[in-house]
């Protein structure tokens, strides 16, 4: 098989396993879908914009659950952006540990708080990880003069 | 961070090369095109600005924008956003902001918003609970997204845009851009306020009855019950709390004019900061109106509204807001003594002239406009009224909004009627004519039925109806006016094609349910006269309202008629709601609920045969019936149309066959 049919193999198990997995749901399909000829580049450019945007507001969440006296309604805010923000690319886990963390928020848990902004951070290097690795699969596939399979 | 603020501008060009559709042949649109909105590519090139602190989101809504072909200017900063806006006031047709920002809330700038500039504003969010929607609703919101938004949701915004113009503006006849539709719809919303102030204040809308003299007296009725049946409770902008609103209005200087600290003055209880923002956007209207006075509507307006007494009641506000005007030194001596001339009953030819029918309809238009709007229930009454007004639309919006001023809505709808006129007068399609007799026959008729009305109203109403081509007597079914296909419908596609045909098949066809008829025809007007489409001249409106009347029986409420057609244009043009815009056409006087089911039923038995039976089906499929349905409360008609369409042979539309299912499809549901 040549390389670009494997590649673009590799591409569907991937794909499959990323959404198997919660990494990426639907939301992603209609992202890749926005992507054509006129901005191939959008769904790098706006997972970029993801993660930039969700490093800044970790910090925030830190700095907010340091405080002596935690703003939890502060807290909670944040945490309603970085999921809006999820929800738009389809990061499915990471929007699930929103939730989880705005319940702790509400609760005013500061343990819980604490507990989740590490989760998050966690879960978003993961998902950083791996849209790396599709996103360099994508590149060889291109590069090799093949296309990327459309999304289901 | 820095606000990110961008206009993507070239990107327009090349989307919509590489899309490529967009009706008039998707042509590449040049950055002046695209400023421009070129008509017959509406709704491309729609000017959007969107205010979001999430730049995730930002981006997507951007190149989502950009796909629909509109122009997006992008703005992760409120304050940013709103100086933009002030610096560029022309420059946007729609705003889209999300609801959770840091440095303003979104429902402060949509307030702003609404106050300074009258733009339609769409808020989003994340956050989809009931609660935060109403919020939004009751600021004023158009309408509210929930994130992420799909594209398709964004493809329909331009109803907004479209519902707020037609509403504001008569003139949709003549082609234009939306630009060009601007300047006038400002220019009628300030008449419009300008006469309601005078009538409002001075009717009492709600629960005041005999306020006024006896002409008043069937509205106060009709209207009482009207009012009883509403669920939200209105503010009524009586004499004595618009003197304190104005009172407090100088006091502050109207630069500083708040709606807080105006409601802190004025102490009134009950009134919400709400109540009071909306009514102070329409009096700042009003003075910006008083100040630019439109000698030529209120010339119009003259010739066909007139009788004294309805100065009479406005001399007496209007008095009473000409101190406080004056007071604010922004009226003009020689303004202010022309208003009140014509207040007094004098044909002054200015100002007045258009108070005049704003006071006749607003008797009438009282308890009808109200209670549909409301409730939601089809108006036959209001309908008949109104129907030229279109000020069905009026209230609605003032209503969602605030639930209040009910005095608004009906000067809204005064307004219209007011405008009419001087659309009529601008119009130069015999078509126009055509309907105005036919209205105005009709009309009578329908105000025999509906207890009041003078005769004053027919006139306005008609005059409304120009603009909808709603109005138009049954009778005379004048033959298909070949030419635009039911296509027209179709919100993507079709813009080009007015829908004429449709509209004289529905006449002949049925008595019933024509009104769905007049929808399309409405819609087909409408569409024509914003994009500058051909005027459906030719269509003849036959029996947009008669028909209305017969079949305000046959459907669940006597105002059924009113709403199917109002439903109908939103019903046949929407493939996923962008009922507003029809419904507008028709002087949807109800609110788009009742309206959807009442249209699609009406489609279905009004539509004859003339749509070609693929351009229907097509339509019908891209209705989205599932919405449809959940909407209407007992439509069944889904289902039927397409057969009954077909089988209608009487109509035989030939130019209907002009058009393929593809001239239907719209390059949105791709």
């Amino acid at each position: 098989m040549d390389a670009v049919a494997q590649w673009r193999n590799q591409w569907f198990d991937y794909t499959q396993y990323l959404r198997r997995e919660g990494f990426l749901d639907d939301q992603f399909a209609q992202l890749k879908k926005l992507q054509d000829e006129n901005s191939p580049d959008f769904v790098v450019e706006v997972v970029s914009l993801f993660f930039q945007d969700s490093e800044k507001l970790f910090n925030n969440m830190a700095r907010a659950l340091e405080q002596n006296v935690v703003n939890f309604k502060q807290v909670d805010a944040y945490v309603h952006q970085f999921k809006g923000s999820s929800a738009w690319i389809g990061a499915f886990r990471l929007k699930n540990v929103c939730i989880n963390f705005r319940n702790f928020c509400e609760a005013q848990n500061l343990e819980g708080c604490l507990r989740c902004l590490q989760q998050l951070q966690q879960e978003s290097t993961a998902l950083k990880n791996k849209l790396e690795n599709l996103f360099r699969l994508e590149q060889q596939i291109v590069a090799a003069g093949g296309s990327i399979p459309m999304m289901e | 961070m820095a606000a990110l603020q961008r206009v993507a501008q070239s990107s327009v060009s090349t989307t919509a090369s590489s899309y490529g559709s967009c009706k008039g042949g998707g042509g590449v649109l040049s950055p002046s095109a695209a400023e421009m909105a070129v008509p017959d590519r509406f709704p491309a090139g729609l000017r959007v600005l969107v205010v979001d602190d999430d730049t995730t989101c930002l981006r997507i809504l951007e190149l989502m924008l950009l796909r629909c072909l509109y122009q997006v200017t992008i703005c992760s900063e409120a304050t940013v956003a709103l100086n933009l806006l002030r610096e560029r006031k022309d420059c946007f047709d729609v705003v889209l902001s999300d609801v959770h920002m840091p440095d303003m809330d979104g429902f402060k700038l949509l307030e702003h918003i609404g106050l300074e500039m009258d733009l339609p504003v769409i808020m989003m969010s994340a956050d989809g609970r009931t609660s935060v929607v109403m919020r939004g609703i009751r600021h004023g919101a158009c309408d509210f997204l929930i994130k992420p938004v799909r594209e398709a949701e964004l493809k329909n915004i331009w109803q907004h845009v479209v519902r707020k113009k037609w509403n504001g503006s008569k003139e949709l006849e003549h082609s234009g851009s939306l630009e060009d539709n601007d300047p006038h719809k400002r220019g009628n919303n300030d008449i419009e306020y300008t006469s309601s102030v005078n009538e409002g204040t001075e009717v009492s809308l709600k629960g005041q009855k005999k306020r006024i003299n006896a002409k008043e007296d069937d509205d106060g009725d009709t209207e009482n019950d009207d009012m009883s049946t509403s669920k939200k409770p209105r503010v009524v902008w009586s004499v004595e709390l618009h003197q304190q609103f104005v009172t407090a209005v100088n006091q502050l200087g109207l630069d500083k004019a708040v709606p807080k600290r105006i409601l802190e003055m004025m102490n009134v209880p009950g009134l919400t900061r709400e109540n009071v923002a909306s009514h102070l956007q329409k009096f700042r209207l009003y003075l910006k109106r008083l100040n630019g006075v439109a000698q030529q509507q209120s010339g119009i307006a003259n010739a066909f509204c007139g009788p004294a007494d309805s100065n009479g009641k406005l001399g007496s506000l209007s008095r009473f807001d000409f101190p406080a005007l004056a007071a604010s030194g922004q009226i003009p001596p020689q303004t202010l003594a022309a208003l009140q001339a014509e207040l007094l009953g004098q044909p002054a030819g200015n100002l007045m002239p258009a108070t005049d029918q704003p006071a006749l309809l607003h008797a009438s238009l009282q308890g009808a406009k109200r209670p549909p709007v409301e409730h939601g229930v089809p108006f036959v009454q209001p309908f008949i009224k109104s129907q030229s007004n279109v000020s069905k639309q009026f209230p609605q919006p003032v209503i969602s909004a605030e639930d209040v001023s009910p005095g608004f809505g009906q000067w809204r709808s005064n307004n219209r009627s007011t405008v009419a006129p001087s659309n009529y007068h601008g119009g130069s399609s015999a078509l126009n004519s055509n309907l105005l007799m036919g209205v105005v026959q009709q009309e009578q008729r329908q105000h025999d039925r509906t207890q009041q009305q003078s005769a004053l109203i027919e006139p306005c109403r008609s005059f409304n109806v120009q603009p909808s081509c709603l109005v138009v007597p049954s009778q005379s079914s004048t033959g298909f006016q070949a030419g635009n296909s039911p296509a027209s419908f179709n919100q993507s596609i079709s813009f080009n094609k007015s829908t004429v045909i449709d509209y004289s098949l529905l006449s002949d066809q049925s008595n019933n349910s024509l009104n769905i008829g007049h929808i399309p025809t409405g819609n087909l007007k409408i569409t024509g006269t914003l994009g500058g489409y051909s005027a459906p001249g030719s269509i003849s409106p036959t029996s947009c309202i008669v028909n209305a009347d017969n079949n305000s029986t046959s459907y669940q409420n006597s105002t059924a008629t009113f709403s199917d057609s109002r439903e109908l244009p939103g019903v046949l043009h929407n493939t996923s709601n962008s009922q507003g815009f029809y419904v507008d056409k028709s002087g949807e006087m109800l609110d788009q609920g009742p309206l959807r089911n009442l249209g699609f039923v009406g489609k279905e038995t009004c539509i004859p045969s003339r749509f070609a039976v693929d351009d229907f089906e097509s339509q019908m499929s891209n209705l989205n019936p599932g919405r449809i349905q959940v909407e209407n409360s007992g439509a069944l008609v889904k289902q039927e149309p397409i057969v009954d369409y077909v089988d209608n042979e009487k109509l035989g539309i030939p130019i209907l066959q002009q058009y393929s299912s593809s001239d239907f499809m719209s390059p949105f549901t791709d």
